[in-house]
């Protein structure tokens, strides 16, 4: 009997749908059988995130209305050899067109053929939000460190401590290096503490991440990059490792300004 | 001789009708009006009615006062009665209780409380706690806290670390700027109130010790 994880934020944009790509890539890589599962119906992008938009033929919403059965629905990633699965959402209908209840049972029927299954919530706290925790067993809220999406944070982590899945733990995106130190910008510490829930992981920011999920192809793929160690890290924290958190260090400086900054001290 | 329905007696604080509380309600309000039109008086008195352990409903006692003061030479300044409804007597009770709430009030979230309450944890920016007593939050307060809801003006806002956003107390309404010294200054360990000015001010925690000795329930430090 598998898993399922909800990834969750409450605000948009934060990263949502590149950390359910790029944990179930890690997952996969790890020897796990993984399946996604895009919620965000009417407005899905898990697909082309992973490259495999041109692959679908059914969706979520036919196999909940019994049109196929889940196999014939769920896609498979040729790159991670049988381990990552994507079950996509359906784009023409809305999220009204699902409720908790089937949502649910269609999640416990993944989890008894896959070791995990990571649920991609939509934005917002509405019907796409409640469908998605539905079949959750324990939640991962994604954040930047931006005051508007920590604030959703906090109000989508009121709401999962509500549900009865296990406490939700954090992932910070969007590291920027060089903001981490100035004054007025939020540190990993103070949204530890604003939020008070278990640090999962960070994310640094990596150009990289863009321009690699523009090809349809995860960051992890990656090894040499910093975002993907993060999420190579994360993955490893799932499945139970102790796994110490990445330093942010500011290795960007030339030559030149480690002089100047030798003298400027 | 028939037994005399309604006593006027004169005490310290002005005239008490105390009013039999045996009799049928609509003799009683015979005698009463009899009686406070019976001359005598010749300046305007305050009165006070005494109900005995008769129960009556809002409408019934105002009923009364307007018996009373029909006759333009009696104002009632109080009623008092010795009985109260089961309903009364529980909301006094919730109102005296003292809830506990542990964790975090997060954005988006309302606790609220009959009557004091105090919160193990932060009030996070966009959360709310309301309550009919006073608030204490042990944690960072760093959302909205109404204290007195039901319009008790004595209630106080107690944090160990004061930002919130909003303050309300009973019907005044304090909003948080940096136009405000004195809490930008010591965000920690502050006291809300309302002062005699009837707006709200705050001070260090411990002049809360001045500020509303009444919340002392307990003598100690001998």
């Amino acid at each position: 009997m598998g898993e399922a994880i909800v990834i969750t934020s409450g605000k948009g944009g934060v990263g949502k749908t590149t950390t359910t790509a790029n944990l179930g890539t890690a997952l996969a890589l790890q020897g796990k059988k993984v399946c996604l599962v895009d919620t965000d119906i009417g407005l899905r992008n898990l697909d082309v995130v992973l490259g495999l938009e041109n692959r679908i033929i059914y969706d979520l919403v036919d196999v909940i209305e019994g049109r196929c059965k889940v196999h014939q629905a769920i896609v498979r990633d040729k790159r991670v050899d049988e381990k990552l699965y994507l079950l996509p959402a359906a784009q023409t209908t809305d999220k009204n067109a699902i409720n908790p209840e089937q949502m649910k049972s269609l999640i416990d029927e993944l989890k008894r053929e896959f070791d995990y299954v990571l649920i991609d919530c939509p934005a917002g706290i509405e019907q796409g939000y409640k469908n998605a925790v539905a079949g959750a067993d324990r939640a991962i809220v994604v954040t930047t460190p931006e005051i508007s999406a920590v604030r959703d944070a906090d109000r989508i982590i009121g709401l999962l401590e509500q549900e009865d899945i296990e406490p939700p733990r954090l992932i910070i995106n969007r590291i920027r290096k060089n903001l981490m130190n100035k004054d007025d910008n939020l540190d990993i510490n103070d949204i530890t503490t604003h939020l008070s829930i278990d640090l999962l992981g960070i994310i640094i920011e990596s150009e990289d991440v863009i321009s690699s999920s523009n090809k349809g192809e995860p960051i992890v793929m990656n090894p040499n990059n910093k975002a993907s160690l993060g999420y190579r890290n994360i993955a490893r924290r799932i499945l139970g490792e102790s796994v110490p958190l990445m330093a942010i260090e500011e290795d960007n400086k030339g030559v030149f300004a480690k002089i100047k900054s030798l003298f400027s001290r | 001789m028939k037994k005399q329905l309604v006593h006027i007696k004169g005490t310290k604080e002005g005239l008490v009708l105390r009013l039999d509380d045996c009799c049928a309600y609509a003799d009683l309000i015979d005698e009463l009006e009899n009686k406070v039109s019976e001359g005598g008086i010749d300046n305007r008195v305050d009165v006070q009615l005494d109900l005995g352990y008769r129960f009556l409903t809002e409408e019934q006692k105002n009923d009364l006062i307007q018996v009373v003061e029909k006759s333009g030479k009696m104002h009632v300044q109080n009623v008092f009665s010795e009985v109260i409804s089961v309903n009364e007597s529980n909301e006094l009770l919730l109102a005296s209780k003292r809830d506990t709430y542990i964790g975090i009030v997060r954005s988006g979230q309302i606790v609220k409380a009959a009557g004091d309450i105090v919160i193990i944890g932060d009030v996070n920016p966009n959360g709310r706690v309301e309550a009919g007593g006073n608030i204490y939050v042990l944690g960072k307060l760093k959302g909205q806290v109404h204290a007195g809801v039901d319009g008790n003006k004595e209630a106080i806002i107690v944090a160990s670390h004061f930002e919130p956003t909003h303050v309300y107390i009973a019907d005044q309404i304090d909003i948080m700027s940096n136009e405000k010294p004195f809490v930008s200054q010591h965000v920690d360990q502050i006291v809300a109130f309302i002062d005699q000015k009837g707006v709200i001010a705050y001070e260090r925690l411990q002049e809360a010790r001045n500020l509303r000795p009444l919340l002392n329930t307990i003598q100690g430090g001998s």
